[in-house]
């Protein structure tokens, strides 16, 4: 059994298709199962996004699906399952991978220092790239001065921790 | 009628939904569309199974109980502003690949506005 907030379900949704793909969720959450041509016809979106949001839920296992064939047609109907009992392993597994790319940055911007030329829009390089440009930046010409990164190390290190906590590492 | 099952999942799924003030255990059955025997009888099942903790309440005149989760909900609040969570160049990212978390642009410009903000640290835990 899993605790999971609608507030937190509609997130989720929202994080891998927007607006509609929470319209989607509802409707798959109020009904045990339904058809792609239904949730169609309830929410007015377009058959092929709803497909394509479907099929993005199911890339992350939110969802299941199962085939049968039309008597008439010969054509498969899919009917589409809300999973809520994954949504947890889904944010869990979420969580893992963010914490992967900002482990690496922290990493990066502790062992490195940086040059900048405080011309909005311009890249802060690394020192040795500053060298190598002999510290004018190569977008703008300035020269570049040191930058401090103490707060990007600081804001970076509060969220590696955090996440570490939540995953309870 | 409903299977026990189904209703303990929906019961469940209430109570997370009302993770800090709880719920009364009256407002539940009736949301559930239940007796009220069944809907203590619920109750007393997920406490047991350690899913939820019960605390007496005296309310109009009458004792009930006011259930909460024992777990918080799980949230996804710490990373739902992270680029990387939606992020299309996602699996192609590594440290020393061309797309990298080291370098990544819209990456620096979440942390700076982190950093600006003084927010530090935002979400759940």
């Amino acid at each position: 059994m899993t605790f999971v907030e609608d507030e937190t379900l509609a997130k989720v949704a929202e994080a891998l298709g927007q607006e509609e793909a929470i319209q989607i969720i509802y409707i798959l959450k109020e009904s045990n199962e339904i058809t792609d041509d239904q949730i169609a016809n309830k929410t007015g979106i377009r058959l092929n996004s709803v497909r394509k949001i479907l099929y993005r839920l199911y890339d992350h296992s939110l969802v299941s699906l199962r085939r049968s064939r039309d008597e008439n047609t010969g054509w498969f109907i899919f009917h589409w399952k809300l999973q809520p009992d994954q949504l947890e392993g889904f944010i869990t597994n979420q969580k893992r991978h963010v914490l992967q790319k900002l482990d690496a940055r922290l990493s990066y911007e502790k062992n490195h220092d940086f040059y900048y030329c405080g011309t909005p829009g311009c890249r802060r390089v690394p020192f040795e790239d500053a060298m190598e440009l002999i510290f004018r930046c190569s977008a703008c010409n300035r020269p570049m001065m040191h930058y401090d990164n103490g707060k990007v190390v600081e804001v970076l290190s509060g969220k590696v921790d955090q996440l570490r906590k939540e995953l309870g590492e | 009628m409903p299977k026990r099952s189904d209703l303990e999942h929906r019961a469940l799924s209430f109570i997370a939904n009302h993770s800090e003030e709880g719920v009364l255990q009256s407002d539940l059955w009736r949301s559930l569309d239940a007796s009220s025997r069944e809907g203590s009888r619920i109750a007393l099942k997920l406490e047991n199974k350690g899913l939820i903790r019960r605390e007496r309440e005296l309310f109009e005149g009458r004792w009930t109980y006011r259930l909460f989760p024992m777990r918080r909900p799980a949230s996804i609040n710490s990373i739902i502003d992270c680029p990387c969570l939606s992020c299309p160049e996602s699996i192609r990212c590594g440290a020393y690949g061309a797309i990298s978390p080291n370098v990544c642009e819209k990456l620096t410009e979440w942390l700076a506005g982190l950093a600006q903000a003084g927010a530090g640290v935002q979400g759940d835990s």
